[in-house]
């Protein structure tokens, strides 16, 4: 089974096979009769259409059940200004899709503020405006009488420069912008941006913690899906010539998630596969018009339960998101340059050049609705020291991590960055300025390779833009190799690199706190913030996250840490602070710790209970 | 169990017709190709109309043919009245070169989404049943319809223009509803301008509904408002059950009038008693008592075929005036396609289309007498349509009665 | 009739099925923090089904009770085979596409067994003709008795869940599934009971409407259930006093919107209500923010 996938795998992704497959249907198109080529220009709109589902709902989780609007808008833009302003497919469809792409971004502000349920309400409700929009405003839109005449290569109406464009042309130049699409998608997915995507999926906290500006991407993720839907729509446009509103209605956008989850999510090769069967199947087998609410009823239904994967996860390997060319030549050149070196196994990118870093939080106060988690609370931790955050459960500690954090901001009571107010400070301000942290729980993203989640640590060190990721500009390559460099160095670090490109998912725990580690560790903090590090780990596990704890001490790096692993600690940390209620009760050394009755009787009992 | 002996006999028998085909293909058949609502919530009308091109192709077949030659529908293609599957559908069917003549989509949707790529293709072409007149006269109706289609349909403009007569000529405040399709749409501005022309001095409101609204208050209270002395539903039987029964609830009980599709069985069930009263213009074909010959002749090889279904009626007396305009259309369409072929002496578009524009009083369902020239391809006329009341038989069934005017 | 007047008692009465539907979502939320896509469906089932079983001779009161008997089983079926595996290995989105494509489901089925035509409902409640003198001003018996019928449903449900043990633990489950399980209360009936009740709301709201407009096909509900998330929405998902005037608002600011301005806006104004609500105040008028420690 997996050796099929593979082979598949290798061909679906193989530039020459891909190059071939393209030059044969490319130069086979004339020898088509005319409603096949008419049936396969269909497949690539259907195919365009569905990569803006990919892109919004497959990587970025954000679900749209009104995307035939965005759609529409392509279509009807390219239709209407191609029919007032005279001018050709390739100003009008670029013109209508940047529309396209401008709405989506302006939906993006309250789309991005709230989720599921209320997301797909939203968008449902949005998708059904348009429709009426298309179907009131006549003067624009024709109405329900719709709009005829709309240039198209069908009809002998679509003359561009003087030429007339047959249909064997416009499948053409369909199929090569498809093609381009494909590949732009390709390589954004395999850039910072397009992982960015995923986890914002899958834990909006964990991207804010690396750097990683939640409402951009979510803005980025709709401006994209917008701009391929509204590419689609142009193109649908003009090969039909008619365009009446029913086209985009709810069954529109109905079709295209069936086309996307049937394909796999986050598959643009099974969706490809997908695309061109759902368009072939009511073509070829007249009966399945009758069927084909059932048919759409029982995949939606039971396909997300049964099938995930859909068609790309049974025919190829999972896509990958990192480029393999360039991670063999960085493991390649990292390993060489740590031979030659032969340092300690510390990665230098992480040392601390300048000074080290110190808090100081200040009379912090944090309320949730009546329940007071912190009591003005004031703490100094000191640069380049490993401080320990422990008490019982619900003394507040991860509400003070948070708030360190910028995760959100205290009821009251100031932080201070090494002398600055950050106060006021987003969780992704605060990444950038150097205060990373894990948390309790291991946020990843299950189905992406430790390294990958590495990686995502990398996101806010790197500089290029959606664009030069799509175009995979040379720029691309030389900071996306060096992020590598520099994850293989963690890799080593933390000695994990055997699993470094297995998915998280299929890991153990241990392998997975040390994943978020290294993330935490690749976003070069200055301070970092661990929750829990030592939770579900072995003994063997422990000491190797005390070594690397002390490893950090050593880069200039200062650290915090809540634990209830009082073995653990000793030894290890600098200092202890004690939170109990809200308050703190004490602040010290561990030795002094054990022997405060107010932390005996609090926490540890009076046996010094050793926690498992 | 088949015998040995009787074995090698149908070896005979199939062997004999293997030799004998070969000279039957010989003599091609005729192709006909269609793409209508063959199932879906509209193939009342595209089933319907599938019915009458097929009892006219099998009613010729069984006078020979043309020239020796058997009809056929080649191709039956379904869309369910979606247009992107009509335009599918259409592309296929014009990839075959075989076929000769097309029928064309059961609504004004499917219709004008394929009317252009038809036009470009030139092979001559009949409209059942879309009314909407962009369908025949895309530049309107100054300039020349398109070179090869031609409709027996119902238009908008002889429905408006009956209904602007009848209306305009006792009312003069009157209320239009209209669904927001092509078919609503039209309809209403045109019936609007039909009461100008019969009636300056009439007030004209216009409100419309989305097809399968639950709840039309605001539109009947609107025209309630206004005091309207008539209302005309332009619209579906479904929806018109609704609306008839908010002007119940609303105390409206001015005359009503409904468009030829709106007053079909739906409207009926829905409305129940209420539909009593409610007019309507309708092709008159079997109005008139007794039938004539020719749509005698209809009914029954209707009724051989099919028995008294949903499109004829139960009444084996009494066929529905609506199986006129559903099933008769596509039969008069089938005809006078056949009938051009049949005068032309070949299949080639252009003689076939130069025959077409000089049909001359052929006989028909829908439109009694057929006559189309190069200017004038709505076959229909206002004449063609008679005033039509629901009354209740004696049988506890509605139907709808002919008017006297 | 006064034509303000005709405006407001239509919005009402069809807010307050509105808002019938909206409290029936709210149930499965309140417990799975789930709703049903389908829910549409489910209502046409149910008034299809009446429609059918009167068709057939049966009377008026046992083809309402078959109806809902068997919207309710779909209710069982729905969370067994579309909400709960999706819940368990889909996340978020798994729910929403399985509630949906189940609905497309019913309709397919529903349409290929008994064609796609609108059929006629009954009169259940008092026929077109009745109407009712209130000051001087006519007013359908029907309109009238629909909106208590949705009023009195929606004040029974809400005394039912305030008052009694069972509405206690449907409360508890809500709050928090995890410790209502410890507690020993049977959550798996409680979260399918949720269900069930909340498709036989549907089914009832479903009778409601096709009473309203006198026919019903395979497409109908799935306006009504946009209209429902909308009250929902607006009221605030969660509470019922929410659901019921935040229906009753979009019923009435619907026709008003027709009345005077344009029936074409009639139809797109509940939605730009909704997009609104979302964007300033997702929690609706009466819905308490969600605060979360993270």
């Amino acid at each position: 089974m997996n050796s099929m996938r593979t082979l598949l795998t290798k061909l679906a992704t193989h530039p020459l096979a891909l190059l071939v497959l393209f030059v044969v249907v490319f130069f086979g198109a004339p020898y088509l009769r005319g409603a096949t080529l008419q049936i396969l220009s269909f497949a690539l709109v259907s195919i365009l259409f569905t990569q803006s589902i990919n892109v919004l709902t497959g990587m970025a989780g954000q679900i749209s059940l009104g995307h035939a609007a965005f759609f529409g808008i392509g279509a009807y833009g390219s239709a209407i200004i191609a029919k007032t302003f005279g001018l050709n497919l390739f100003l009008t469809i670029p013109v209508a899709a940047v529309v396209s792409s401008l709405i989506a971004y302006l939906l993006s502000y309250p789309a991005g503020r709230v989720k599921e349920v209320y997301l797909a309400m939203m968008t449902l409700g949005f998708g059904q405006i348009f429709l009426e929009v298309a179907r009131e405003w006549t003067d624009l839109t024709g109405g329900v009488m719709g709009l005829s005449g709309v240039p198209s290569a069908g009809l002998g109406t679509l003359i561009i420069l003087g030429h007339k464009f047959s249909t064997i042309d416009y499948f053409r130049v369909l199929l090569l912008i498809t093609a381009c699409s494909m590949i732009f998608i390709r390589n954004f997915s395999q850039s910072r941006l397009g992982r960015s995507l995923f986890v914002m999926h899958y834990s909006e906290l964990a991207a804010g913690s690396v750097g990683i500006a939640r409402r951009q991407t979510k803005q980025l993720a709709y401006a994209l899906s917008g701009l391929l839907a509204g590419i689609s729509g142009g193109f649908y446009a003009h090969l039909v010539g008619y365009l009446g509103p029913e086209s985009f209605a709810i069954s529109r956008s109905i079709e295209v998630l069936v086309v996307a989850i049937v394909g796999g999510l986050w598959s643009s090769a099974g969706q490809v596969i997908s695309a061109i069967f759902f368009t072939f199947l009511p073509e070829q087998l007249q009966l399945f018009a009758e069927y084909q609410f059932i048919a759409y009823g029982l995949i939606l239904t039971f396909t997300l339960i049964l099938f995930r994967q859909g068609i790309g996860g049974l025919l190829f390997l999972p896509p990958r998101f990192i480029r393999q060319a360039w991670l063999t030549t960085a493991v390649e050149q990292q390993r060489q340059a740590t031979a030659a070196n032969s340092q300690t196994n510390e990665p230098q990118f992480l040392k601390i050049q300048t000074v080290s870093a110190d808090i100081k939080v200040q009379e912090i106060t944090m309320r949730f609705g009546g329940l007071v988690a912190l009591n003005s609370v004031s703490l100094d931790i000191q640069a380049g020291h490993i401080t320990a955050l422990v008490g019982p459960n619900g003394s507040g500690k991860s509400t003070l991590v948070n708030i360190i954090a910028g995760v959100f901001p205290p009821t009251s009571g100031q932080v201070f960055l090494q002398g600055s107010d950050v106060t006021a400070q987003a969780d992704v301000e605060m990444a950038k300025k150097g205060v990373v942290r894990t948390f309790q729980d291991p946020r990843l993203v299950p189905h992406f390779t430790v390294r990958e989640n590495i990686m995502l640590g990398a996101h806010a060190m790197m500089h290029y833009t959606w664009l030069e990721a799509g175009l995979s500009m040379p720029r691309v390559r030389l900071q996306e190799a060096q992020a590598l460099e520099q994850c293989n160095e963690i890799l080593q670090l933390l000695d994990i690199e055997a699993v470094a490109d297995q998915a998280v998912e299929s890991l153990p725990y241990g392998y997975r706190r040390m994943t978020e580690l290294g993330r935490a560790l690749l976003a070069r903090p200055k301070i970092i913030l661990l929750d829990e590090p030592a939770a579900g780990l072995s003994d063997v596990e422990m000491t190797r996250l005390a070594e690397i704890l002390v490893k950090l001490k050593h880069l200039g790096i200062t650290v915090l840490l809540i634990e209830h692993h009082m073995d653990f600690l000793t030894g290890l940390v600098d200092e202890v602070v004690v939170l109990d209620s809200g308050s703190i009760i004490f602040k010290g050394d561990m030795l002094g710790m054990r022997q405060d009755p107010k932390v005996i009787a609090a926490y540890l009992g009076d046996d010094e209970v050793q926690h498992a | 169990m088949i015998s040995a002996k009787s074995y090698s006999s149908l070896t005979l028998i199939a062997a004999a017709l293997l030799l004998a085909s070969p000279v039957a293909s010989a003599q091609q058949t005729i192709k006909l190709g269609m793409t209508t609502a063959l199932t879906g919530p509209f193939n009342e009308f595209g089933e319907g109309n599938r019915r009458g091109v097929m009892l006219a192709i099998d009613e010729w077949n069984k006078k020979g043919g043309i020239n020796g030659r058997k009809i056929e529908l080649a191709e039956a293609m379904d869309d369910q009245l979606v247009p992107d599957k009509a335009v599918q559908n259409m592309r296929r069917i014009l990839d075959n070169k075989d076929i000769v003549a097309i029928i064309a989509p059961a609504g004004s949707g499917p219709s004008l989404a394929t009317m252009d790529m038809l036009e470009a293709d030139g092979r001559p072409t009949c409209n059942p049943l879309a009314q909407s007149p962009s369908v025949i006269y895309p530049k309107g109706k100054e300039n020349p319809p398109r070179k090869n289609v031609v409709s027996m349909a119902i238009t908008n403009e002889a429905e408006a223009t009956r209904l602007g007569q009848i209306l305009g000529k006792q009312y003069k405040n009157i209320g239009v509803i209209h669904e927001s399709t092509a078919y609503g749409v039209t309809g209403a501005e045109l019936v609007k301008k039909s009461i100008a022309v019969t009636n300056p001095a009439a007030k004209v409101q216009i409100e419309s509904y989305n097809q399968r609204s639950q709840d039309m208050t605001s539109q009947v209270a609107r025209l309630q408002r206004s005091q309207v002395d008539a209302i005309l539903v332009v619209g579906l039987g479904a929806d018109f059950a609704v609306i008839r029964k908010n002007m119940s609830r609303a105390n409206v009980k001015v005359p009503l009038f409904g468009s030829t599709g709106a007053v079909t069985a739906p409207y009926l069930e829905g409305a129940g008693d209420l539909a009593i009263g409610t007019r309507s213009v309708s092709p008159d074909a079997f109005g008139k008592r007794p039938l004539s010959a020719y749509a005698q002749n209809f009914v029954d090889q209707y009724r051989a075929a099919h028995g008294t279904d949903r499109w004829y009626g139960s009444d084996a007396a009494n066929p529905q005036i609506s199986m006129a305009a559903i099933v008769g259309n596509a039969y008069d369409c089938a005809v006078v396609l056949l009938d051009a072929i049949r005068r032309a002496g070949s299949t080639e578009p252009a003689a076939v289309i130069a025959a077409l524009n000089q049909t001359k009083g052929l006989a028909g369902i829908a439109v009694p007498s057929i006559t189309l020239t190069a200017q004038i391809h709505e076959a229909f006329k206002p004449e063609d349509l008679g005033l039509f009341e629901i009354n209740k038989s004696a049988a506890g069934a509605l139907y709808l009665k002919p008017v006297v005017e | 009739m006064d034509f303000f007047l005709s405006l407001v008692i239509a919005g009402a009465c069809v807010g307050s099925v509105y808002a019938l539907v909206a409290v029936g979502l709210n149930l499965t939320f309140w417990t799975t923090k789930t709703l049903n896509f389908g829910q549409g469906a489910v209502m046409m089932l149910c008034a299809i089904s009446t429609a059918l079983l009167t068709a057939q001779g049966i009377s008026n009161g046992v083809g309402v009770i078959a109806g809902v008997a068997i919207v309710a089983l779909v209710g069982v079926i729905v969370e067994r085979i579309a909400v709960r595996p999706a819940l368990k290995t889909a996340g978020s989105m798994g729910w929403v596409i399985a509630t949906l494509g189940f609905g497309i489901l019913l309709q397919g089925i529903t349409s290929k067994f008994f064609g796609s035509q609108a059929i006629p409902f009954p009169e259940v409640l008092f026929t077109v003709q009745d109407v009712i003198d209130i000051g001087g001003q006519n007013i359908s018996l029907q309109y009238v008795s629909i909106f208590v019928v949705s009023i009195l449903i929606i004040v029974v449900l809400e005394g039912l869940t305030r008052y009694t043990v069972l509405g206690t633990a449907i409360r508890g489950t809500a709050q928090d599934m995890e410790l209502a399980i410890v507690q020993g209360l049977p959550v798996n009936l409680i979260v399918s009971g949720s269900f069930v009740l909340s498709s036989i709301l549907a089914g009832i709201a479903g009778i409601l409407t096709a009473q309203i407009s006198g026919t019903v096909d395979p497409a109908f509900g799935f306006e009504l259930v946009l209209m429902g998330f909308v009250a929902a929405v607006l009221g605030g998902m969660g509470s019922s006093a929410g659901a019921l005037i935040g229906g009753i608002i979009v019923g009435i600011i619907g026709k008003l919107v027709g009345g005077y301005i344009s029936t074409a806006a009639e139809h797109g104004i509940a939605f730009a209500l909704l997009i609104a609500m979302l964007a300033l105040r997702p929690e609706g008028f009466f819905g308490r923010a969600e605060v979360s420690k993270a």
